[in-house]
Order: structure tokens, then sequence, then C-alpha cells
């Protein structure tokens, strides 16, 4: 049986995502505070333990303001998200020049680690700044990448995106019904 | 015209108040007023029109560009302009000219110009997890271009001596002019950074921006985590750290209105997210 052209470009497209290193590889965090552990997304779900400060979490995925977790005791469970602060609690100096891949996110260039002083950077830092030349070039090329809001729209489409209601609030969270 | 006479006469007596302090070590009399220069001080609060803001925006853009060009990658520049774009349609200005650009920069910021102009970090770029948490990251940009705050801080720190005059640059000479002048003035703004209120009011708008996108307004608030994560004297957010509050206090003080924000089950989209920026992690694994 013949395989379909598609399938084999898909398969093929399959396996160059995978060869892609994941920006979004198995994560590690701790407790901020003794936690409670869902079995559920909610707050009135079930609590399956209360986790103590400083636990050691491996992040399987975020879904709104829970994550779902693991631990060495819990197979599963959910937690508030801003309960749980990445890396372990340790880690802060090793961190220096690599703190997101030291999470296993991304990747990036490392800083020398005696000193601020980076080699082979391209950057936007204070100094390069200070530097700057106006570069009217840049400003017709980026207008050049403009989409007009019925592409937009196409986009969001695509993209599974459907416009929500949702109201601003002030700063004790308090919603607002009309901008200034 | 009667508000413009008050405030005129306000601003009299406000002098006249401060020459009166002054009076009696400086020696200074009402006749040393120049009339001229409390006239001009007027003419520069007033409000800037759009196209105005649209200008200067323009001329800030090009400093800002300047310092770190595009990121040659169309295709994740055209990704990035739909995501911008949808998110900003849900703003109170959906009408402005939006371009939203990744430059080349290995530092991770994100940074907004008057009038319509978002500019995001390759480094940036390198740190998110998918596309909600891109749009939260332009959400809390766009804020800045709706509710002023550059434009304002530029006003109020007299950093600028031309917004009242009718920038109108209509001419190239003209143009190259405003460039030249806001030059200075941008660089120091973006050096120093904006007021603390100004980025939790960003922090506010552009969670509920991202909401009413039809994304999981969480991702603002994921992206502040991983940045939490840093060490503030880390190189690559040395500017960042410089000019915003530190990412846990802007956890902090989101956390009452996210609440709010709770109920709403919504996409990420992180398959679309990685494949768009395939290239950066494939040039950055190399």
């Amino acid at each position: 049986m013949s395989i379909p052209k598609g399938a084999i470009l898909i398969r093929l497209f399959a396996v160059l995502l995978f060869a892609i290193p994941a920006a979004d590889a198995a994560e590690t965090g701790y407790t901020l505070r003794a936690t409670e552990v869902k079995d559920k997304p909610f707050l009135d779900a079930a609590t399956v333990v209360t986790l103590p400060e400083k636990t050691q979490v491996e992040i399987v995925t975020r879904q709104g303001a829970w994550m779902q977790i693991k631990t060495r005791e819990v197979k599963s469970g959910w937690v508030r998200m801003l309960t749980v602060r990445l890396g372990s609690p340790d880690q802060k100096s090793q961190t220096r020049g690599n703190l997101l891949s030291a999470i296993g996110i991304g990747n990036r260039p490392r800083t020398t680690s005696s000193s601020t002083v980076t080699t082979g950077v391209r950057g936007f830092s204070e100094e390069d700044l200070a530097k700057a030349e106006p570069n009217p070039a840049e400003v017709e090329k980026m207008k050049g990448f403009a989409v007009t809001p019925a592409e937009a729209g196409s986009f969001a489409s695509a993209g599974k995106l459907a416009a929500q209601e949702a109201a601003y609030f002030d700063d004790d969270g308090k919603p607002l019904k009309v901008k200034k | 015209m009667s508000a413009l006479r008050l405030l005129i006469t306000g601003l009299f007596v406000c002098a006249a108040a401060t020459i009166g302090a002054c009076k009696s070590g400086g020696g200074f009399s009402v006749e040393n007023i120049n009339l001229d220069t409390v006239v001009k001080s007027v003419g520069n609060l007033r409000e800037v029109k759009e196209p105005e803001e649209i200008q200067i925006g323009d001329s800030m853009a090009e400093t800002l560009l300047g310092a770190s060009p595009l990121l040659d990658d169309p295709e994740l520049q055209k990704y990035v302009n739909g995501i911008g774009m949808w998110v900003a349609l849900q703003s109170e200005r959906p009408n402005l000219p939006w371009h939203f650009g990744v430059n080349s920069s290995d530092h991770i910021n994100a940074f907004a110009a008057p009038g319509g102009y978002v500019i995001v970090t390759k480094g940036m770029m390198m740190q998110l997890r998918n596309e909600a948490e891109l749009a939260g990251v332009l959400g809390h940009e766009i804020s800045h271009v709706t509710r002023k705050h550059h434009l304002n801080a530029l006003r109020k720190s007299a950093l600028v001596n031309l917004l009242g005059e009718g920038v109108s640059a209509a001419t190239d000479s003209k143009h190259a002019e405003l460039v030249k002048q806001l030059a200075g003035p941008t660089k120091e703004l973006y050096a120093r950074g904006l007021d603390k209120s100004d980025e939790f009011e960003a922090d506010r708008i552009g969670v509920v921006l991202a909401a009413r996108a039809g994304y999981d307004p969480y991702g603002l608030p994921a992206v502040l985590t991983t940045l939490a994560t840093a060490d503030p004297k880390d190189n690559f957010l040395s500017l960042l750290y410089k000019t915003h509050p530190l990412p846990q206090v802007r956890l902090d003080k989101l956390a009452p209105g996210l609440a709010t924000l709770d109920g709403i089950k919504a996409p990420q989209n992180a398959s679309r997210f990685q494949l768009l920026t395939r290239k950066l992690r494939l040039a950055a694994s190399q």
C-alpha cells in the first residue's frame, strides 16, 4: 500500500519538530508557602495533600491560574501558579547568566562567569541605547510587516481565539466600569 | 478658551508665589517674568493630537531600532504582528497604526513608543513558552501606548521642549529635525524607565487585553514567574530590572485583579508559537 505524499510530509515535519529543542521541557519549581494540592484545577476541588513551604515540584503544564504538578509523593495534582517559584530554593546564585536553561527553558548565550561583560552578545543594553544612531530604514521595514484588522481577525480564527468580555480592574482588583 | 485663561492665570499665581518666596534671598521682582516663557509652558502642557503622537513615536522608534535592528525573520515578524494587532484591537485605540517587531537583541526586554510601536527583544522571545505569554507581554506594551505613558513622561519631565510647537513633520527635513531633537530624550527615558505606577497599570490592562483577545490571561503572570527566577544582576536583564519593579512585586500587585479572570478557560497556543519560533531555538542551539 502506498503512503500518500501528504502523510510523508507530515511525518517529516514531525521529525523536524522533535529535533528542535522544545521550549517547554520539564520545568521544576518549589512552593513559596504551604500549598494545597487539588485533584482538579478548581478552588472547590478536593484537596489531595498540603505541601509544606519549599517543596520541590515538577511542573507538568499550566492552565489559567493553575499549574499541574508532580512530586515524589503526589503523582498528579493542581496548585495555584502564584504559589510556585521556578527553579530550586538553593539555586539562586547558580542561575546567573543562564537562569532559564537552568529551569529547562530555552537557550541563550552565557555571560562570562566573572563579570557583567558578555561575549558575542547583540544587545539592547543601556550602553547600546546610549550609542544608538537613528535608523529610519528599520522603521520602514517594521511598517512593512504590519497586518490589517481583517488579517488579525483571520489570524485569531486560525488560532481558535474568540474575543471575550473582560473588565479592567483597579489596584485593589475591583472591576472598573468605565475607563478613564 | 476660558479654561486656558484660567490655566495661564493659575500659572502666574504660582510663578508669583514662587517669586515671592525667593524675593528675600534672590532679589527677584515680578518685572523679570518672561511672558513668552510662561505662555510656552502652558502650550507644552496642551494635549498632543494623535497625528503628532504618531510622528513622535515614529521618530523615537528610529532611535530604538538604531540601538538594535529587527531580527531577520519575516515569518516571525508577521506572526508577532498578527498577535499584537489582534490584542490591540481589544483596546480603546484599535485604529492606531500598530506596528510590532522583534529586534535582534539577546537582552530580555520589551518596550513601546507612542502612536503604536511595540518592540520585543529576541532574548525575551526565547523565554516564552507559548502565544498566551507573548500576548500578555504585548498587552502590557500596548497599554503603555493606549495610556500614553511615554508621551506623558516626556511632557511631564520637560525632556522635550517642542511638543507644544505643533509637531507636524510633513517634510523630510522637518522629520529629520524631530528625530534629532527626540534622540536624547528617548535614550534618557528608556534608560530611566517609566513611573512604577505606569508599569503596574500596564500589567493590569495587559492581562485584560490578552483575556479579551481570547487567550489564557495568565500568560503575563507566567512570564513574570519566569523572570522572578533571575538574579537581578544578570546582565541580560539589567535594563529590564532597572526600569521595572521586581517581577515578584508585580505579581503580588496583580494578584487581586487576576483573580477576577480566574473563570476564563482559554487557549495558550503553544504549538503555533513553538513552530513559529523554531528558527530562534535552532540558531541558539548551534
